[in-house]
């Protein structure tokens, strides 16, 4: 892969799991019913986006996720790219979301026993930039 | 320090300058090693599929955690759960009687029509086999219907699993089961299973539109405070009620064998729950059967649960 190309891919997980992540932060001081997703079974939003899981010392995790995604938007920029101290630091960014996404689906499926898509899309983000990231810092500098 | 050490400290500004020919990359290359990590990332090559691998790990380990947590699907119900529910002896009736923390059936307005099916008063039951209040209410209707009739292809399961409130408490279930009394018709539907799929339960008995009309008028205010909520319970014209008659706490940690046993013993917290329960849906339906069967119905427990039926 080269340094562009992994700098791009994940500006745009990043810029995706952003805008999904503004939605579910207004959703969550507005109303969750204003969320588009079921909301009776296994695929249930507003049983997630409400639960006590939903925040962490008062915080809701889509807010955690906006500011998440907002960092490494701006430490993934080509100019930051190459340098080795971002490397490092988007490695430990990616790292910690990645794990709080893996608290967050052992919530929703043992704890509230719900899937809410919206968040299941930012997981799939916070994923895809936890690999892209794994690879480049396996991989020589490039400039 | 040693010499060597010495020698590989040097910095590299004091050595002459190198020129461009076609001898000085591999002098350089000797002199001054490529700085840590130029040649090679931070992590390991085996580093990123190890992670990928790991997430993946984890998410299966949930979802097979998720899978072995889901509720049973319900049977054909064990003979002596069966044995159990049927065969409550009247001494322990008698020596629960009615505690007093149970909820006793709402009466309906003087006047109200009679609900008959076949000649005979309608008991209708609508519920459903995931919720725990059905669960625990399944018990006393069982082992009041006892008391007028014959079940056959009686059910057992349990309610579902999280995020449901009392999750996999052990019941039986009335969804193709049959009911045999010469004094009272019993509909008992389930109108969902315990099995979450994604857009919710998945359905079961589906209600006649007789049903229906007696579900849409009597499963709410005024007759009952929350409408539409299950299990609804109508006794013929005479009672209704809806919720349990117990919370389904009682029976956390028990298997649905042990509690047949339990109804057995009279100073169990089960027993006291169920039979007590029980003792109120019998003296309920003995208003609708005119007191028949006369043992049943005249017998100190059922007398004791009519007093405290709400006129």
């Amino acid at each position: 892969m080269r340094t562009r190309t992994a700098s791009f891919l994940v500006l745009g997980f990043a810029g995706a799991g952003l805008a999904a992540s503004v939605y579910l932060t207004i959703a969550h001081y507005t109303s969750p019913r204003l969320l588009a997703c079921g909301s009776s079974g296994l695929v249930n939003c507003e049983r997630v986006t409400t639960s006590q899981q939903s925040t962490v010392l008062g915080i809701p995790v889509a807010l955690l996720g906006c500011v998440f995604f907002a960092t490494m938007l701006a430490i993934s920029i080509p100019s930051l790219w190459g340098r080795p101290r971002f490397r490092w630091i988007r490695l430990l960014a990616a790292s910690v979301g990645m794990a709080f996404v893996l608290w967050l689906v052992y919530a929703e499926i043992v704890v509230i026993g719900a899937i809410c898509l919206w968040c299941t899309f930012v997981h799939v983000c916070t994923f895809g930039i936890f690999v892209v990231v794994l690879f480049e810092a396996s991989r020589p500098p490039q400039r | 320090m040693s010499k060597r050490r010495k020698a590989r400290r040097k910095p590299p500004a004091r050595k002459p300058p190198q020129t461009k020919t076609a001898s000085s990359p591999t002098a350089t290359s000797k002199r001054r090693p490529p700085p840590r990590g130029a040649r090679r990332g931070v992590l390991p090559r085996w580093a990123p599929w190890a992670g990928v691998a790991g997430v993946a790990g984890v998410v299966i380990l949930l979802l097979i955690l998720r899978t072995t947590s889901a509720a049973a699907p319900s049977s054909a119900a064990a003979s002596d759960v069966i044995a159990g529910v049927t065969g409550v002896p009247a001494a322990t009736f008698d020596a629960v009687a009615v505690p007093g923390n149970l909820v006793a059936p709402h009466a309906l307005p003087e006047g109200t029509p009679p609900i008959e099916v076949g000649g005979k008063p309608l008991v209708l039951y609508v519920g459903a086999e995931y919720c725990p209040y059905c669960a625990a209410e399944r018990w006393p209707l069982a082992v009041a219907l006892s008391r007028f009739g014959t079940f056959s292809d009686l059910g057992q399961t349990e309610s579902a699993g999280i995020p449901e409130a009392y999750p996999h408490t052990p019941t039986l279930s009335f969804h193709g089961s049959s009911y045999t009394s010469p004094l009272i018709t019993f509909q008992g539907m389930e109108t969902a299973t315990n099995q979450l799929g994604i857009t919710g339960y998945g359905k079961l008995d589906t209600l006649t539109q007789a049903q229906q009309q007696l579900f849409g008028k009597y499963d709410a205010p005024p007759y009952v405070t929350t409408a539409t909520a299950i299990p609804f319970v109508l006794i013929g014209n005479r009672y209704v009620f809806n919720g349990a008659q117990y919370l389904p706490d009682v029976l956390r940690g028990h298997t649905a064998a042990q509690i047949a046993a339990a109804l057995h013993d009279p100073t169990s917290p089960i027993a006291q729950a169920v039979v007590g329960s029980a003792n109120l849906l019998t003296a309920a339906i003995c208003t609708v059967t005119d007191q028949q069967p006369k043992d049943v119905c005249s017998s100190a427990a059922v007398t004791a649960a009519a007093a405290k039926l709400t006129a």
